[in-house]
C-alpha cells in the first residue's frame, strides 16, 4: 500500500521539480535566441548595404574620380551620390572580383603646389607623409548582350573586403582561374611599400 | 632713353598678343585646309572595331590593371572615333556587323612604380607599361601591329599609367587608319 505513495514521493521531490525547471528554462532561452537570430537575419537582409567610394574607371555613365556610394540592395548593385542611383548592374552579372591596394597622396593639386613651392626640396618631406592606402575593388560583369566591362572602385582601407563578402553574399561568383593576377597585385604592394 | 626702352617692350607685348591671337585662327585654317586634301576620310569608318580583353602574357599585371587597359581602350576608341562602332569584348553584336576588326593588346613589359617615390625623388618610381597591339580581321590576318608605351613619371597615381597607353593606342590607330584602312572597306576584305 505504501509503494504508490513512495513513488509520488519520488517524483515531487524538490530536486526532481528544480532539474526540470532549469529544463525548462534553458529550452526557453534557446528559443529565444533562435527567434532573435533570425530576425537579425531578416534585418540584414533587408536593410540596403552601403559604403563610400570612389569610382576610377569602368562603370556605365558613370565620371572617374567621382565620389559617391556604393550600395547593394536585392539583386543590384549602385552607384549613387547624394541619394541620387548614377549608375546600377545586377548583381548576378557580375562574373569576378578582384581587391587590391593603392597608395595615393592626399590634398590633391593644392598640395602638389605647395610641395612644388615649398623651399629647399622641403615639399619631397612633405610628399613622404602625405600618403594614404586604400583598397581598390575591381569588378569585371558583363552587359546584356555579353560585352565584358570592368569597373574599379576606390575604398578606404579594409571596406573592399565588405563589400566583397556582400556581394557573394548576394550571388556575386568568383572565379579563382585568375589568380596568377593575385601575384601582381602583391607585386605592386610590395612596390609601393618600398 | 627710358621712354624709348619703355615703348620697345609695350610694342613687344603687343607683337606677341597679335601673334598668340592669330596662331589658333591659323591652325584652324590648316586643318580646315588638311581635310579635303586627306581623300574621302569615310573609308575606316566602315570598319567596326572589337576591343579584346588584354592578354598578360607571362607577366604578373594586377587584374585591375588588365581591366583598366580594356576600359581606357573602348574609352579612348569611342572619343577618337576612327570606327564607325566600339564593341566590347563578348559582345553578341559583333556577329552582325559585316567589317570588323579585332583589337588584340599583349603586355610585353611591365615596370611597377610608385607614387610615393615619385613625389619624393622625382627621378624614379615611375610606372611603365609596353604593349604589343595588334589589329586583326576574322580571317586572323594581321594589318596592324605596333608596340606601344604608356607610362606615368611625375604626377598622378600608377593606373594613371593605363590610361596614357590606351591614349597612345588610339592615338596610334587613329593615324595608320589613315593609311592601311583609308581604302574601301570592301576591297580591303576582298585582298585579305
Amino acid at each position: 500500500m505504501d509503494r504508490p505513495v513512495g513513488l509520488r514521493n519520488q517524483w515531487d521531490h524538490p530536486c526532481r521539480i528544480h532539474r526540470r525547471a532549469r529544463w525548462l528554462l534553458v529550452a526557453v532561452i534557446c528559443c529565444g535566441l533562435t527567434e532573435a537570430a533570425q530576425y537579425s537575419t531578416q534585418q540584414k537582409a533587408s536593410k540596403p548595404f552601403s559604403i563610400r567610394a570612389t569610382h576610377l574607371v569602368g562603370f556605365e555613365n558613370t565620371k572617374t574620380n567621382y565620389r559617391g556610394t556604393l550600395s547593394i540592395q536585392d539583386d543590384s548593385l549602385e552607384f549613387q551620390q547624394t541619394g541620387k542611383s548614377v549608375a546600377h548592374i545586377k548583381i548576378s552579372s557580375v562574373r569576378d572580383i578582384f581587391l587590391g591596394q593603392e597608395s595615393r597622396q592626399v590634398g590633391g593639386l593644392p598640395l602638389t603646389l605647395g610641395e612644388a613651392a615649398a623651399p629647399h626640396g622641403g615639399g619631397r618631406v612633405v610628399s613622404l607623409f602625405a600618403h594614404k592606402k586604400y583598397d581598390t575593388l575591381t569588378l569585371e560583369y558583363v552587359d546584356d548582350h555579353g560585352g565584358i566591362h570592368g569597373a574599379i572602385f576606390q575604398l578606404a582601407k579594409g571596406h573592399a573586403e565588405l563589400v566583397k563578402n556582400e556581394l557573394v553574399a548576394h550571388g556575386a561568383t568568383i572565379n579563382f582561374h585568375k589568380d596568377r593576377s593575385q601575384n601582381g597585385r602583391a607585386a605592386e604592394a610590395r612596390h609601393e611599400n618600398r | 632713353m627710358r621712354t624709348g626702352k619703355c615703348g620697345l617692350s609695350i610694342s613687344f607685348v603687343i607683337v606677341l598678343v597679335a601673334v598668340v591671337l592669330a596662331l589658333p585662327s591659323m591652325m584652324l585654317g590648316q586643318t580646315a585646309a588638311a581635310k579635303p586634301s586627306g581623300g574621302d576620310g569615310t573609308s575606316a569608318t566602315h570598319w567596326s572595331i572589337q576591343v579584346d580583353q588584354v592578354d598578360p602574357g607571362n607577366l604578373e599585371l594586377a587584374y585591375s590593371f588588365q581591366l583598366a587597359i580594356y576600359e581606357n581602350l573602348v574609352e579612348e576608341l569611342k572619343k577618337t572615333k576612327p570606327f564607325q562602332e566600339v564593341i566590347r569584348d563578348g559582345d553578341l553584336k559583333a556577329n552582325e556587323v559585316p567589317y570588323l576588326l579585332m583589337l588584340k593588346t599583349t603586355v610585353e613589359k611591365y615596370t611597377p612604380g610608385s607614387e610615393t617615390r615619385r613625389a619624393v625623388t622625382t627621378a624614379s618610381g615611375a610606372t611603365k607599361l609596353t604593349v604589343r597591339t595588334q589589329l586583326v580581321t576574322r580571317e586572323g590576318k594581321v594589318i596592324l601591329e605596333r608596340t606601344v608605351n604608356g607610362e606615368v613619371r611625375f604626377f598622378g597615381s600608377n593606373m594613371r599609367a593605363t590610361h596614357n597607353l590606351a591614349k597612345n593606342i588610339a592615338r596610334a590607330i587613329k593615324q595608320s587608319s589613315r593609311n592601311e584602312l583609308e581604302r574601301p572597306a570592301s576591297a580591303l576584305a576582298g585582298q585579305l
